[in-house]
């Protein structure tokens, strides 16, 4: 049953955020798929895309390559419903960016795991499995809409 | 009758943002046509050096004008103010909606030390965030004409005396307070009409289209990060000045705070305004609301999910602190926490009453020069 590859769904209510086994995962929502050795590719979870919904705005702060530290700040992401500065995940280099999302970011909604990615980084530092990501979803869940409540009233 | 036409200056988003350049295509189309009004198109406010010619040109403006840009109204008209673009915040009707609780704060005595030079008329700035609808911006520019011009005519048959400090048209009489050219009507030099859109120019094929272009044909510019003071909550307590180990303020030669050296200011950073007493400092790009230049403390237009991706929760003393250090690390110098710069109020409750008396007798100083 329970296959390695089969991804992972955390429930949003009805939404159902899917978190492919084939990846790491940081605590503020981004995964990353390594294309070598401490090159990874990095983008936005389902999850990150659901609460973000239709977003029709990226746009970075640093230019690539620069070295990142963690948490720094490094874009804005504006969607008709929300908004966020956008924070590096761990420390490590900013190599490149998905030039086609500064064009049209649709890719972000579409296809999150694919050609939305937003930027290649290395780094060393230690990323969530898909499980612990999961739990750390589900940890975070209740004062995640507890959060977005306070916003909305 | 026919009125003085009334100035309109759409300051634009900063890159390319297409929800909002289709707003300013469409609000300036439909104002194109309109005879009560002439339209003009600049490069973003805050983002123009003070030598760009899309200032110049607001500094030639000599009476009344409506501006339309993309941050809050405080943080548009002391940008202006910084660039000796100066006049009385004209009340808009169009703002978003504030907290009733909220408003009771100004009731306060105010120990503000202003701005100066300020000439008679009235600047109104307008959120573009407020409506997606072009026509509420359309609607709230004729009631701002017609307000303007029922002005005019009380100065025409009131008191032709110029004791009567609130007409507008006094302006328009040629005190040269901005230091730029003061010929009048004829103000404009060639190179600055281009920024006025003609209505001639656009019939065909359609308005907005000949806009966009319009648009296109301006050289982008560069963003920039810096702070901007809002001299009418501002007291002078130069607690900025101690704070920021950057170089970026400095003092007139009335001992007034101010904003020298812009460009030394570390993008992102807005620990200055973190720290002020009296929120006085603005950085018209941040995402906090209290930081960019709302009014009280009104919540965000949208939902921010900051947090979420990782963003801070931090007191605004101690993030203060972060963000300093951090830009120090940056630059290769030593971290200094919280052992430089930061007022006593942070440390303990009560405040210097020997610093009140110097403050006081800079007040007075103001005073006598009649400011």
């Amino acid at each position: 049953m329970n296959d390695a590859s089969d991804p992972l769904i955390f429930m949003m209510g009805q939404y159902e955020a899917i978190i492919p086994q084939d990846r790491v995962y940081s605590s503020n929502h981004l995964w990353l798929k390594e294309l070598e050795p401490d090159l990874f590719r990095v983008g936005f979870t389902s999850y990150s895309v659901r609460l973000l919904q239709d977003v029709y705005f990226l746009e970075w702060r640093v230019e690539a390559p620069t070295s990142l530290r963690l948490k720094q700040e490094i874009g804005e992401i504006e969607s008709s419903k929300a908004l966020s500065t956008l924070y590096s995940p761990a420390e490590g280099e900013l190599v490149q960016f998905n030039e086609h999302l500064l064009d049209d970011p649709t890719p972000i909604n579409t296809d999150c795991y694919g050609t939305g990615w937003l930027y290649d980084l290395r780094t060393s530092a230690i990323m969530k499995r898909p499980s612990e990501y999961v739990a750390h979803l589900d940890e975070g869940w209740e004062k995640t809409q507890n959060m977005l409540k306070g916003q909305i009233n | 009758m026919a009125g003085k036409k009334l100035t309109v200056v759409i300051s634009q988003a900063q890159g390319k943002h297409p929800v909002r350049s289709k707003l300013e295509e469409e609000v300036a189309a439909a104002l194109l046509m309109d005879p009560q009004v002439s339209v003009s198109l600049v490069p973003h406010l805050y983002d123009m050096s003070a030598d760009h010619t899309g200032l110049v040109f607001l500094r030639s403006l000599k009476g009344p004008f409506v501006l339309l840009g993309w941050q809050y109204p405080r943080a548009l008209h002391w940008t202006l103010d910084r660039q000796q673009i100066r006049g009385h915040m004209g009340i808009t009707e169009l703002i978003e909606e504030i907290d009733d609780d909220e408003e009771a704060i100004d009731d306060q005595p105010s120990q503000a030390i202003g701005s100066t030079e300020m000439p008679n008329r009235n600047i109104y700035c307008i959120d573009l965030r407020v409506s997606s609808n072009p026509q509420e911006y359309i609607e709230e520019i004729h009631r701002i004409y017609e307000e303007e011009n029922q002005q005019l005519v009380q100065l025409t048959f009131g008191s032709l005396t110029n004791g009567n400090g609130s007409s507008n048209g006094v302006a328009q009489n040629g005190s040269a307070t901005n230091g730029s050219s003061s010929n009048g009507n004829s103000g404009l030099t060639f190179d600055l009409t281009q920024y006025i859109l003609n209505p001639a120019e656009s019939d065909t094929p359609s308005a907005k289209e000949e806009i966009a272009q319009f648009k296109a044909t301006q050289p982008p510019i560069k963003r920039r990060w810096y702070p901007v003071i809002d001299y009418s909550r501002c007291t002078n307590c130069m607690e900025c000045i101690d704070f920021c180990l950057f170089g970026v303020y400095g003092v007139d030669n009335l001992d007034r705070i101010l904003v020298e050296e812009q460009d030394n200011c570390k993008k992102g950073c807005p620990a200055c305004s973190r720290v002020c007493p009296e929120n006085a400092i603005i950085f018209p790009g941040h995402k906090t609301p209290a930081i960019a230049g709302a009014e009280g403390e009104v919540a965000g237009l949208k939902i921010d999910l900051s947090k979420l991706f990782g963003g801070s929760d931090d007191d605004a003393v101690d993030l203060a602190i972060r963000e300093r250090d951090a830009e120090l690390m940056a630059d290769g110098r030593e971290m200094v926490g919280k052992s430089v710069g930061l007022a006593e109020r942070h440390t303990t409750s009560s405040r210097c009453r020997g610093e009140r008396d110097e403050l006081d007798d800079l007040m007075d100083e103001l005073d006598s020069l009649g400011i």
